[in-house]
């Protein structure tokens, strides 16, 4: 009896930890998952299996700041998601060739949030746009970088490529953001 | 510096990512130069930008899912801290090695019993379905008539089946068609629908019931895998998908 009690507590304070530690963190995680994967629902399976991932091996975490170790999971996990999709993807393909556009770009365009609907919401809607429009690899490191402000040693670590990377990979990013906001900016005015 | 290389690094420029001498180089540049300038003046609006639609919201649930679904992994993590936390209460090594066998023995014996009750009271027709869905996950392509157009789908199985599977379209309501194929299921050949979900493939197999009769949805999971199966006019459905029962549900009752 004694026995179990010891248990359960030593269990208790590692989960504990665990929890005060990653839990806050959820947010940071959710976002990265959702735009890799451009999808909630996507996401929140992404961040789910992150956490498990996560808690199993939290005994190897020695750092200090868990948010990158947190982040490096859901974009390895999110990666991964994004790799069988493709696979699965030479078969569904077919419609998609037809349609002309892959159904899952559509997905942040027609998830316009309470914050689009008012002032600036033209605006922001184009921004969200044209990230989602960027390979998965460049939504990373524009989201890792723009949002979550993290240097890019940081970014480098955690995406596991050199910094050299990081900065040409987020220059290539930004012109391709630049490009595309421009276009959509003389869409809107040449529609007005 | 020319306006080639000074393109490259405005972004790292603005991060202050750069190293001294590079960055005062960079400076000079942009301020000789209107042309990067401006381009530098659109890349640090781009970053307001950015930074101004924040972080998606994560969805309310998932705040008071994540501890529940990290709590049913206890035993697993709770691994290293269990052991020191026994080895503190200082109890003889023979009884902690009898102690442990006996919990080695309990687990084994727990988990062939489940096991063996799992294998017993699986249906065959339930494995043969999951079986059918890995395989067709597991080949370059699910379908061999790809298409969302039932009528090139419906055709292709006549000749190829006994009946006539109703093939529907369910991409309003979220589940595109992507095609067929066909494939054997409990001893026959059966019809097999693809639809498509975001990243997720659903496999609707269909063959006429045994005794005609209508039944209600009947939900299942096997290895991970969600089925649902009714029957419906004549024809049973077995509809399996590693989306969540809910999204099969509103799959069930578009066919």
């Amino acid at each position: 009896m004694e026995l179990s009690c010891a248990g359960t507590g030593g269990a208790m304070t590692e989960r504990t930890r665990f929890e005060r530690l990653a839990l806050p963190h959820m947010d940071a995680v959710f976002n990265l998952a959702f735009w890799l994967l451009r999808s909630r629902c996507d996401a929140e399976d992404a961040v789910q299996d992150a956490y498990l991932r996560a808690y199993r091996g939290f005994s190897a975490f020695e750092g200090e700041d868990i948010r990158p170790w947190l982040l490096r999971i859901v974009r390895n996990v999110a990666f991964r998601k994004l790799a069988d999709h493709k696979r699965s993807s030479n078969v569904i393909s077919f419609d998609a060739a037809v349609s002309g556009e892959p159904a899952a770009l559509q997905v942040p365009a027609d998830e316009a949030s309470a914050e689009d609907m008012m002032i600036g919401a033209g605006e922001r809607l184009a921004v969200k746009r044209a990230l989602a429009e960027l390979a998965p690899i460049y939504r990373e490191v524009v989201v890792l970088r723009e949002i979550e402000a993290m240097s890019y040693r940081q970014i480098a670590e955690l995406a596991g490529v050199p910094i050299g990377t990081v900065m040409s990979r987020l220059a290539r990013a930004r012109g391709e953001l630049r490009k595309a906001l421009t276009r959509m900016r003389e869409d809107e005015r040449n529609a007005m | 510096m020319q306006c080639d290389r000074a393109a490259e690094l405005i972004g790292a420029y603005l991060d202050q990512e750069l190293d001294a001498e590079t960055r005062r180089q960079v400076a000079e540049h942009l301020g000789g130069c209107p042309g990067c300038a401006a381009v530098a003046d659109e890349f640090a609006r781009l970053s307001r930008e950015l930074a101004a639609i924040g972080r998606e919201p994560a969805p309310e649930q998932l705040a008071s899912r994540l501890p529940a679904l990290i709590g049913g992994v206890v035993t697993a993590a709770a691994a290293p801290p269990y052991v020191p936390a026994v080895a503190r209460w200082h109890v003889p090594a023979w009884l902690r090695q009898a102690g442990a066998l006996l919990l080695i023995c309990g687990a084994t014996a727990a988990v062939s019993a489940l096991w063996m009750s799992r294998t017993a009271g699986t249906a065959v027709l339930e494995r043969d379905v999951v079986a059918a869905h890995v395989r067709s996950l597991m080949q370059d392509s699910p379908i061999q008539i790809a298409s969302s157009d039932t009528h090139a789908v419906k055709p292709w199985f006549s000749g190829r089946l006994d009946f006539a599977p109703v093939v529907k379209d369910l991409a309003s309501a979220g589940f595109p068609l992507a095609g067929g194929r066909l494939d054997y299921i409990g001893d026959r050949r059966v019809a097999a629908l693809v639809y498509g979900r975001r990243l997720h493939v659903v496999n609707v197999f269909l063959w006429p019931s045994a005794d005609g009769t209508d039944s209600a949805p009947r939900e299942l999971v096997h290895k991970g895998y969600n089925l649902l199966t009714w029957s419906k006019g004549g024809i049973t459905y077995f509809a399996i998908s590693d989306l969540n029962l809910g999204e099969l549900r509103e799959l069930q009752s578009k066919l």
